[in-house]
């Protein structure tokens, strides 16, 4: 049982504003109460290729993820450690970041895959996002008549989430673009 | 199992360093935007920041799955398609 699902969205700022919009996605204190569900974010390595002008990222991402009662019963516990790895090629103007979680794998497989290209259109002023993921849950034996409906949930969940993450976005957005035009906030 | 773990136990084992990510994550903001993006990608900056952050992090991550990505060759790939789960998620 797999759940996948795919979302795309046009960002009406360059793409260099966009890709340093989401490095701070995490990581501005305004943006963690939107982002609530974020508890930590740590950068664990980093690569620059020099030649090629390539930026390797690895960042862990610690997630409070609260399931229902027997769910945290069986599990113990309701924080899950994702790990992100990042590509940004500062030549052909692309970033990509694929994060997946590394603990809970026994009882949920989650993935997601966002990539940042300057629109086809108007690849100076406009970017486009296009976002891959996806969910599946362990079938224990115990949950399997459940396992179901408790994805639809995780699916519902991270919709809700990649919402607020793009509102955080937009608004990271508008304060690059503030601040690079020298307007005081 | 089975039992609910105590709230304070959900303060996590990073904070802290959490001065030194936040110096280390301004400093890196600031050459992505001001360096990197505009082609000056010969030469990484902030390198006592992260020096400093890094050791930081060293004595406190606890949890041997991250920890094990704190190692110089640590760099997760997980775009490459041989690692991925992605050719298996189609919905059934």
């Amino acid at each position: 049982m797999v759940r996948a699902y795919s979302q795309e969205h046009v960002y009406k700022h360059p793409w260099e504003r966009v890709t340093a919009a989401s490095w701070r996605k995490f990581a501005d204190p305004e943006n963690k109460r939107t982002l609530s569900h974020i508890l930590e974010v740590d950068t664990l390595n980093r690569k620059l290729d020099s030649n090629s002008g390539k930026l390797y990222t690895t960042r862990a991402i610690t997630i409070h993820a609260p399931g229902p009662w027997f769910i945290r019963r069986i599990i113990g516990q309701d924080i899950c450690h994702c790990v992100e790895s990042t590509v940004v090629d500062a030549n052909s103007r692309s970033m990509q970041l694929a994060t997946r979680n590394i603990s809970l794998q026994k009882f949920i497989e989650v993935e997601e895959k966002i990539r940042y290209d300057p629109h086809p259109e108007n690849p100076t002023e406009w970017t486009t996002c296009k976002q891959e993921t996806s969910i599946r849950i362990k079938p224990l034996s115990a949950l399997a008549s459940m396992a179901e409906k408790i994805e639809q949930k995780c699916v519902d969940r991270f919709q809700q989430n990649s919402a607020k993450g793009r509102e955080v976005m937009e608004r990271i957005c508008k304060y690059l673009e503030a601040e690079s035009s020298g307007i005081p906030i | 199992m089975g039992i609910l773990r105590e709230k304070k136990n959900t303060s996590l084992a990073t904070s802290p360093c959490a001065q030194l990510r936040d110096a280390y994550h301004n400093c890196f903001n600031r050459w992505y935007s001001e360096k990197f993006l505009k082609g000056q990608w010969d030469k990484e900056e902030c390198v006592s920041e992260w020096q400093k952050y890094r050791e930081c992090l060293s004595q406190h991550l606890d949890d041997k799955h991250l920890s094990r990505f704190l190692e110089a060759d640590g760099i997760a790939d997980l775009m490459n398609p041989a690692g991925s789960k992605i050719p298996d998620a189609a919905p059934k």
